[in-house]
C-alpha cells in the first residue's frame, strides 16, 4: 500500500514543474546566490574602509603614515591632491583623512578626519582602531630608531625593534572548529536554504492534498478501508524521502558547485548521523505544517497564498532571510517561537559548530514534537470535514 | 443483499434519514430516486461506511455494518460522481494506484485490472494522462477504478453527469453488463429515462423516508396512470377554489387538471362539483405517465 503511494506521490511531485522549481532548483539557485554574495563578509581580508589621504604635512612621517594606511588590507585608500576641496560625499569614501602640517615633526598636531554620514558606529571604531594601530607602529618605530642611534653612541648592542603586529598580541580562534578554520558564506547559507527549501513542500503537498479532497479521491480511498492514519502515512514518508534528497542537492550544491563560482566549498563539521537526525525531525516539522495547511484551507489558491506567507514569515522570524546575530535581542527572543530557526540552529551546530547527536537533541525533540503536534490537530480537523464532504 | 430497518440520521437539528426502511435484493440494478436533500447521499454514505448513523440496523450481505465495516467494504464499490482519480498519472498508473493501495497483488491485480479496462474500454489510452481524456473516458476511468476490488455491490452517484450522449449511452450499456456478472448495482440518478432505460426496480426517497418501492413496471401500472380532464376556458379562481376540497387533484394547466388513477372514485363527485359551477368538460383520458411524472406526483405529494 505505502509502495503504491510512494509511487503516486512521486510521480505527482516529479510532473508538477512548479513543485520542482519550488522544491529543487530554487534552493540551489538561493545557496549559490547568496554564497556568493556574502563571500565578502567572511573574509578578513577584504578592505571594509574607504579612506581618502590629503597630504598637508608632506614629509617623512605623512609619507611612512600614508604607505602603511596603503599597505593596510582592511582600508582602501586614495591620496587627494592638497588643493582638492571636494566634499566628503563628492570624494565617495567613508573617511577623508588630512595629515596637518608639521604632523610627526610637532607632538600637538593630529590627525583630522572627517566622517560620512551614513557610516555607523562599528565601522567608525574600526577605523579609529585601525588608525590608532598604525599611528602607535609608526611611533614605536621612531623610538626604536632613536634606541638604535643612542645604542651606536654608547657603543652597545642595538635592541630589537618593537612590533606591534596583530598576530604577536592575539590568537583568534572560532569556537569549536579547527586551528586556522573559519566559517564561510558558504556554511552559513547552505543550512538556511536547506531548511527554507524543506519548509517549501507545503505547496506541493497542500495543493496534491486539497486537489484529493475536492475530487473526492480521498473519500474514495476512505471507502477503500485506507485509514486517515494510512492516509497521512501515505503523505509523510513520500516527502520524508523528497526531503531527504533536497537536503543531500543543496549539500552537494554546497560542496561540488558553489566553489566553481569562486566562494568557499561546504565542508560538513559535525557528525553524519546528528545530519540524518536532524533531517527527518526538521522534514517531519515541515510535513506536520503542510498537512495541518491543507486540511485547513478550503481551496489551493488559499493553501498557496497561505503556505507562502507562513514560509516567509517563518523564514524571516526565525534567522534564515537575516542572520540572528544581526537582529536586536528582543527579535532574537522572537527568532525562538519559528521551527526554521530550530532547523537553522541544529544545522549551523553541525555545519558550523562540529556538532553531534548530543548537540542537536534538543532542536530534534523540538521540531519532533511541532511536526507530530500538527499532525495530531490536522487529523482532527480532517476528520471533521471528511464527514461533512460524506 | 442490504436490508435496512428504522434507520435514522440526524445532522444538528434537520433529520437526513427518519426512520428508513429498504431492502435490496442481489444481481440487479436498483435506482434510487429523490429531489435533492431528500437523503440519497446520507443512505449512500452510510452504506459505505462514511458515515456514521445513529440509529437502526444495516445488514450488507448479512452482516451488521457496524461491525463488519471492513469487510463489507472490501465487497463494495463507490464510484463518486466527482472524478475521483489523479489528473497527472496516466490511466494505467491510477489503475496501479487504486489497485495498490487497496492491497490488491499478482495475478489477481492483472485480472481485475484487465477486466476493469476491457469492460470500459480504456485499452487505446493506457498510457494517456488522465487529465487529457474527454469527460465520457473520464467517467469510464472513474467506474473502472471502482471494479478493481472485483465488487459484489457497486454504489454509482450520478455517473453520467455533464458528458454526450453517446457516452452516456455507453456507460450504461457498462452498468447493465454488471448485472450480467452477477454484481448488484445501487444507482442514484436525476434522469429518469437513464433510471427507466437500466433498473430493475427503483426506491423513491423523500424527506429521509423511501416513500416507494418495487419494478418500475407495477410503480408505471400502479402510480403511472392517472385520469385527465381537459375543461373549456373557466375562471381560474372559481377552479382553484372547487380544487382545494380534492387534495389529490392537480391543476396541470389552466384548462386542465390530472387525478391519480387509484382516485377514480372521487371522479363522480368532482363531476357534480362541476356541474354545479359554470365549469364545462371537455373530455376525460385515462393515460400512463413516466416514471419522471410519478416521481414528481409523489414526491410533490409527500411535500
Amino acid at each position: 500500500m505505502f509502495k503504491s503511494m510512494l509511487i503516486k506521490e512521486f510521480l505527482l511531485v516529479s510532473r508538477d514543474k512548479h513543485a520542482l522549481a519550488a522544491l529543487f532548483i530554487m534552493p540551489c539557485i538561493f545557496i549559490l546566490i547568496m554564497s556568493l554574495a556574502l563571500k565578502d563578509v567572511f573574509n578578513e581580508q577584504k578592505s571594509m574602509l574607504s579612506l581618502a589621504i590629503i597630504d598637508a604635512a608632506n614629509n617623512s612621517s605623512s609619507e611612512q603614515l600614508i604607505s602603511e594606511l596603503q599597505d593596510n588590507s582592511v582600508i582602501e585608500s586614495q591620496l587627494l591632491a592638497i588643493d582638492n576641496n571636494d566634499n566628503i560625499t563628492q570624494i565617495g569614501s567613508q573617511f577623508l583623512l588630512t595629515i596637518p602640517a608639521e604632523y610627526g615633526d610637532n607632538s600637538d598636531v593630529v590627525l583630522q578626519a572627517m566622517i560620512a554620514s551614513d557610516v555607523t558606529q562599528n565601522i567608525l571604531l574600526l577605523f579609529k582602531a585601525q588608525i590608532s594601530q598604525i599611528v602607535m607602529q609608526q611611533k614605536l618605530t621612531d623610538l626604536n630608531k632613536q634606541q638604535i642611534a643612542i645604542a651606536k653612541k654608547m657603543g652597545e648592542s642595538e635592541p630589537e625593534a618593537i612590533t606591534f603586529s596583530q598576530d604577536d598580541i592575539i590568537n583568534a580562534q572560532y569556537a569549536n572548529l579547527g586551528e586556522n578554520q573559519k566559517p564561510t558564506s558558504t556554511q552559513q547559507s547552505v543550512p538556511s536554504w536547506i531548511v527554507f527549501g524543506l519548509f517549501f513542500v507545503i505547496i506541493p503537498m497542500s495543493t496534491i492534498f486539497i486537489s484529493e479532497r475536492k475530487q473526492n479521491t480521498l473519500m474514495r480511498l476512505s471507502a477503500m478501508n485506507i485509514t486517515i492514519s494510512a492516509l497521512f502515512a501515505g503523505k509523510i514518508i513520500p516527502y520524508l524521502v523528497i526531503n531527504q534528497i533536497q537536503v543531500w542537492l543543496m549539500i552537494a550544491v554546497g560542496m561540488f558547485v558553489v566553489p566553481h563560482f569562486g566562494a568557499d566549498a561546504l565542508t560538513i563539521g559535525g557528525s553524519l548521523p546528528a545530519l540524518f537526525i536532524l533531517s527527518f525531525s526538521l522534514s517531519l516539522a515541515a510535513i506536520g505544517l503542510s498537512i495541518l495547511i491543507a486540511t485547513s484551507v478550503d481551496s489551493i489558491e488559499q493553501a498557496t497564498t497561505i503556505g507562502g506567507i507562513i514560509n516567509i514569515l517563518l523564514g524571516a522570524i526565525g534567522g534564515i532571510m537575516v542572520p540572528k546575530f544581526v537582529m536586536p535581542e528582543f527579535m532574537q527572543e522572537l527568532a525562538n517561537i519559528s521551527p526554521m530557526s530550530w532547523g537553522l540552529e541544529g544545522y549551523l551546530d553541525i555545519f558550523l559548530r562540529q556538532g553531534n547527536v548530543a548537540d542537536v537533541q534538543n532542536e530534534v525533540f523540538a521540531l519532533s514534537t511541532f511536526g507530530l503536534s500538527a499532525l495530531l490537530i490536522a487529523t482532527v480537523i480532517f476528520k471533521i470535514k471528511l464527514r461533512k464532504v460524506a | 443483499m442490504i436490508r435496512i430497518e428504522k434507520l435514522c440520521k440526524n445532522y444538528a437539528q434537520k433529520k437526513a434519514l427518519d426512520n428508513l426502511y429498504l431492502s435490496i435484493s442481489g444481481s440487479s440494478i436498483f435506482g434510487l430516486l429523490g429531489p435533492n436533500g431528500a437523503g440519497k447521499t446520507t443512505l449512500i454514505s452510510i452504506l459505505n461506511g462514511l458515515t456514521p448513523f445513529d440509529s437502526g440496523e444495516v445488514l450488507v450481505f448479512g452482516m451488521p455494518l457496524s461491525s463488519h465495516l471492513l469487510e463489507i467494504r472490501r465487497r463494495c464499490s463507490l464510484i463518486p460522481q466527482s472524478l475521483a482519480f489523479y489528473d497527472n498519472l496516466s490511466v494505467i498508473e491510477n489503475l496501479n494506484f487504486f489497485a495498490g493501495v487497496q492491497k490488491i497483488k499478482g495475478l489477481e491485480k492483472q485480472k481485475n485490472i484487465n477486466y476493469a479496462i476491457e469492460i470500459n474500454r480504456l485499452g487505446d489510452m493506457l498510457k494517456q494522462k488522465a487529465g487529457t481524456l474527454s469527460g465520457g473516458q473520464k467517467r469510464r476511468l472513474n467506474i473502472a477504478i471502482g471494479l478493481l476490488n472485483n465488487p459484489d455491490i457497486l454504489f454509482f452517484d450520478e455517473p453520467t453527469v455533464g458528458i454526450d450522449p453517446q457516452s452516456r449511452n455507453e456507460i450504461l450499456a457498462t452498468i447493465q453488463a454488471f448485472k450480467e456478472d452477477n454484481k448488484a448495482v445501487i444507482y442514484t440518478s436525476h434522469y429518469m429515462p437513464e433510471i427507466e432505460k437500466i433498473c430493475d426496480q427503483v426506491a423513491i426517497i423523500n424527506a429521509g423516508k423511501i416513500i416507494k418501492q418495487g419494478d418500475i413496471s407495477s410503480m408505471l401500472a400502479t402510480d403511472g396512470q392517472q385520469i385527465s380532464i381537459e375543461l373549456y376556458e373557466t375562471d381560474a379562481a372559481l377552479l382553484k377554489a372547487c380544487c382545494s376540497a380534492f387534495p389529490v387533484l392537480s391543476i396541470s394547466g389552466p384548462t386542465t387538471l390530472t387525478l391519480p388513477a387509484e382516485s377514480e372514485a372521487l371522479l363522480g363527485e368532482l363531476l357534480a362539483l362541476f356541474t354545479s359551477k359554470p365549469i364545462k368538460i371537455k373530455q376525460i383520458n385515462y393515460a400512463t405517465t413516466n416514471l419522471e411524472s410519478v416521481f414528481i406526483n409523489l414526491t410533490s405529494t409527500e411535500k
